[in-house]
């Protein structure tokens, strides 16, 4: 085949038929495979996790169950680290967290709020007392929330 | 040289394509709470929607110059892959995603949110940090309806970087009906001018199809139609129309419809 001459003319634009490309390298490199490959695995993943958790997903309103991690004594108070999980089918928004500790009839009320608790995770902050927790009752839950969106 | 390190580097500019374009949203509040907050089938709406736009934005600027539907297909799929791990890696290094969170729906609602405009930047590298200029396959395309696909990819691009916001909402609230009513106008007035009058760099020569009027029918109006649709849906997405009267989700359509105009006009310059 006659070569064709090496001129570095940019202008192919003459007409916009099918073969005014020379295309270079006909196969597809394998790179480009692989990193469609990890594409296509993570568009499945993201898109497979959201259809199934909209198909069988938990149903229902947040359930907040709260839990006593630790008690750490500072120089300021005794701080109980608190978890909530939320075991309902919605996440929440502004979840407050209260926390009663009753220590021979004398009874102390410490709160935070929470920005959010999505449904099947969980989320933690600490509440202060003046007093040791672990020496009294404490008595842990979510107050109130509002939907999140 | 090989085909593979040239497409390393087309790889690597996706990246930064992807950064470019991501690292607002990646670094908004609201994208981590609506990212578990979105109702799930709103969010697999969204998801399913965006692989058929990447395949189409690839038609226009994939980074690679490819013609053939396999090739689109691989570009889009990449793009998202590049969007979703930029995504989760910046997540977890801004410590949005804790340790234990990145398997729940949570997490993963996140990085798949904040994906989608990821991969959008990705795509939009390959001509934007490349070297090549508006090439001459575009013009070739640029039908009625490939131009409103590009007008409404660059309404929900632009729109997708203030929707999240609580400011949309507050604005909204804030207008009062004439007000809404001169957003309209002004939005309608600068997509006008913006795509018809002032001739950015890098805009295709514009059809002036006949007189003002015609131009206006034809082009104006459907773009800013598809604007105001892509703001809707937008808004329906994260959940900010339920339950609101018909007249708020008006003007937060029209709040939204802003920036929405003004990608769908500068869709040429962006995408």
């Amino acid at each position: 085949m006659a070569q064709k001459p090496k001129t570095a003319t940019p202008a192919p634009a003459s007409k916009p038929k099918a073969s005014s490309k020379p295309a270079p390298a006909k196969g597809t490199p394998a790179l480009e495979w692989a990193s469609a490959a990890v594409g296509l695995v993570l568009a499945a993943t993201a898109i497979g996790f959201t259809a199934w958790d909209a198909l069988f997903g938990a149903e229902g309103p947040p359930a907040i169950e709260v839990k006593l991690i630790e008690v750490t004594p500072t120089a300021h108070g005794y701080v109980a680290q608190v978890e909530a999980f939320n075991h309902g089918g919605e996440p929440a928004a502004q979840v407050q967290i209260e926390g009663v500790l009753s220590i021979k009839g004398a009874q102390q009320t410490s709160g935070f709020t929470i920005d959010y608790v999505a449904e099947g995770s969980k989320a933690s902050g600490g509440l202060v007392f003046e007093r040791d927790p672990r020496a009294g009752e404490l008595m842990l839950r979510a107050t109130g929330f509002a939907d999140a969106s | 040289m090989d085909a593979n390190a040239v497409y390393a580097r087309a790889l690597s500019r996706a990246f930064g394509g992807a950064l470019l374009f991501s690292f607002p949203l990646l670094m908004t509040m609201e994208m981590w709470s609506l990212g578990m907050a979105v109702e799930r089938w709103r969010l697999l709406i969204f998801l399913l929607l965006t692989v058929p736009m990447l395949i189409g934005l690839s038609y226009y600027a994939g980074f690679e110059p490819t013609f053939r539907l396999k090739d689109e297909v691989l570009d889009a799929l990449a793009a998202f892959g590049v969007g979703f791990l930029l995504a989760a890696v910046l997540l977890a290094v801004f410590g949005v995603l804790r340790g234990d969170e990145i398997c729940t729906q949570a997490g993963l609602g996140k990085i798949a949110l904040c994906a989608a405009p990821a991969a959008v930047g990705a795509l939009l590298a390959g001509k934007q940090l490349g070297e090549r200029g508006p090439g001459a396959r575009e013009k070739e395309r640029a039908g009625p309806l490939s131009e409103l696909f590009l007008m409404a990819v660059g309404a929900a691009f632009l729109a997708f970087n203030v929707a999240p916001t609580e400011e949309m909402v507050l604005i909204a609230y804030q207008m009062g009906p004439w007000a809404t009513l001169a957003l309209v106008a002004i939005s309608i007035l600068l997509l006008h001018v913006f795509v018809y009058q002032l001739g950015f760099p890098g805009e295709t020569r514009r059809r002036q199809a006949g007189d003002f009027r015609r131009t206006f029918v034809a082009f104006t109006c459907p773009g800013y139609g598809v604007a105001l649709l892509m703001s809707l849906y937008l808004l329906w997405t994260f959940g900010r129309t339920d339950g609101v009267a018909a007249h708020e989700v008006a003007t937060m359509t029209v709040v939204l419809g802003f920036p929405a105009a003004i990608g769908a006009a500068t869709a040429r310059l962006v995408v």
